[in-house]
């Protein structure tokens, strides 16, 4: 039992620590996803262009960052740009903002990859002879799309959305690599100060897994008002 | 060319790749025509029918509509859509959308027809295929072959000049097909020119004045149809017929 006590007295003692960790983990999370999604679509539409050079830009660079660590691309930003003259500007009032930019730059282009993913497959599945049959009526090909292809995409691609975010909580404690005081990053900084690794350890675990369950829930709850709202 | 042809197909060449699937047609359909297509599997009906409304693009050759060529790049293709129905084997309704949605979806984004209009029109198509009822219902919630029966409604909700159907009771179960080739019967009787790829027998015998049996990309006979069911010439068609009837 001690081993919970001396959990709950870590917890009681460095609270301030690990609740700076989960805001910073959340602010990562949030902009990477936001960016992310907002690439991704561009991205799946470069994908599934008619214009070629387009869909093989959007193929490779999907192909490169799906295929290819997370841990490099981020030291890429952050440790090799600066190197060939690219930096991101020291922004007053705002704290770190150089770690924190290079960061959300290289979450949301990691995560831009899989979206586009998502919502490719998402726009493949559905039934090619819906496209056929709007465009037998005269629809143009925009029209079709946004009119029947996408409502019915959507349904595909939501819940892998969701599963994206969710991805994209845990995979941020990478960011602690280049010094963001994100939620690992507090959690190696309190276990330096107490000794206690896997007393500490076991409370990162948690506050990541009621962070990813809370979205999971949020998310599954959004899609069932959806689905409820089109049938 | 005769004043009246509607469709003059000339020298219609598809291929896929290296596979030649229609080889170098030429026909014509004129207006107020009923024609059936049958064949073999294979045979390249569909890909015929889907060349006319340009669902697939012909490797060479010329499809003139109402004199107008619809290869060409220059020709807006959806105008020529909007003109030429087209009825599919799988139904293809609409899925994120009602019945009535479905109908009036395309004459109020295209044709700009008022939404009053359009549901009006919807309605009284739908009184003539018994489905009034079903206005509010999605695709999911119908049977086969009021599915199919909703998709010639929505076809007809253009007005268009003439009606492509591929194969449109063959995904239906038996009890079902009836209903389908009344509501086909009822419209060739009201003077609609339609292009029927089907595997009914007795509705190319009885319902279309004309039957063309294709067969390797090539346009095996050509005739009245109670004479290519009576006196079948080629051997092709005499085997395919023993096969199928
Ligand atoms: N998009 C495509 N790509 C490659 N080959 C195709 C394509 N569409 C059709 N084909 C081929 O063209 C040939 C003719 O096909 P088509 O669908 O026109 O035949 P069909 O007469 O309609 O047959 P069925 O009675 O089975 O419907 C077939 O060999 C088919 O495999
Ligand atoms: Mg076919």
């Amino acid at each position: 039992m001690t081993f919970f006590t001396n959990a709950w007295q870590t917890l009681e003692k460095y609270y301030p620590f690990f609740l700076e960790g989960v805001e910073n983990t959340l602010i990562i999370a949030f902009f990477s996803v936001f960016f992310g999604t907002l690439l991704g679509i561009l991205m799946a539409m470069a994908r599934l262009s008619n214009i070629k050079p387009f869909k093989w830009l959007a193929t490779a660079y999907i192909e490169f960052f799906r295929g290819t660590p997370l841990m490099v691309q981020l030291m890429f930003i952050f440790y090799g740009l600066p190197m060939i003259g690219v930096t991101f500007p020291d922004v007053p009032f705002i704290e770190n903002f150089q770690r924190f930019a290079a960061g959300i730059v290289a979450m949301s282009l990691n995560s831009c990859a899989y979206v586009a993913e998502v919502i490719r497959s998402g726009i493949q599945a559905v039934d090619s002879g819906q496209m056929e049959a709007a465009r037998s009526l005269g629809f143009k090909k925009s029209q079709s799309m946004m009119m029947v292809v996408l409502p019915q995409a959507i349904r595909n691609i939501l819940p892998a959305l969701g599963n994206e975010f969710v991805t994209v909580i845990k995979e941020s404690s990478i960011v602690s690599v280049i010094g963001i005081a994100d939620l690992m990053y507090r959690t190696n900084g309190v276990k330096a100060k107490n000794y206690k690794t896997l007393e500490c350890l076991f409370i990162a675990a948690m506050i990541y897994f009621v962070m990813t369950f809370v979205s999971s829930r949020l998310i599954a709850l959004m899609e069932r008002r959806l689905r409820r709202g089109r049938k | 060319m005769a004043a009246n042809e509607m469709i003059q197909v000339s020298n219609l060449t598809k291929k896929f790749g290296k596979l030649t699937v229609l080889d170098n047609i030429s026909t014509a359909f004129r207006a107020g025509e009923v024609v059936s297509i049958i064949g073999p599997s294979g045979g390249g009906k569909s890909t015929f029918l889907r060349c006319l409304n340009l669902l697939e693009v012909p490797t060479s050759g010329q499809i003139l509509f109402d004199g107008i060529n619809i290869c060409d790049k220059k020709t807006d293709i959806n105008l020529h859509r909007q003109k030429m129905g087209m009825v599919f084997q799988q139904f293809n309704l609409f899925e994120n959308m009602n019945v009535l949605r479905n109908l009036t979806a395309a004459p109020i984004k295209i044709k700009k027809t008022p939404r009053e209009e359009a549901e009006q029109n919807a309605f009284r198509l739908l009184d003539r295929v018994g489905l009034r009822d079903k206005a509010a219902s999605y695709p999911s919630q119908l049977s086969g072959g009021q599915k199919q029966r909703i998709a010639i409604v929505r076809a007809l909700m253009m007005e268009p000049e003439v009606m492509l159907f591929d194969e449109p009771t063959s995904a239906l179960d038996p009890e079902m097909i009836g209903e389908v080739l009344d509501v086909m019967k009822a419209l060739a009787e009201s003077g609609m020119t339609m292009i029927v790829v089907t595997h009914e027998m007795r509705f190319a015998r009885e319902v279309s004045a004309r039957t063309l049996f294709l067969e390797g990309g090539h346009i095996e006979e050509d005739k009245p149809s109670h004479q290519l069911f009576e006196n079948p010439e080629s051997p092709r068609l005499i085997s395919f017929l023993k096969k199928v009837l």
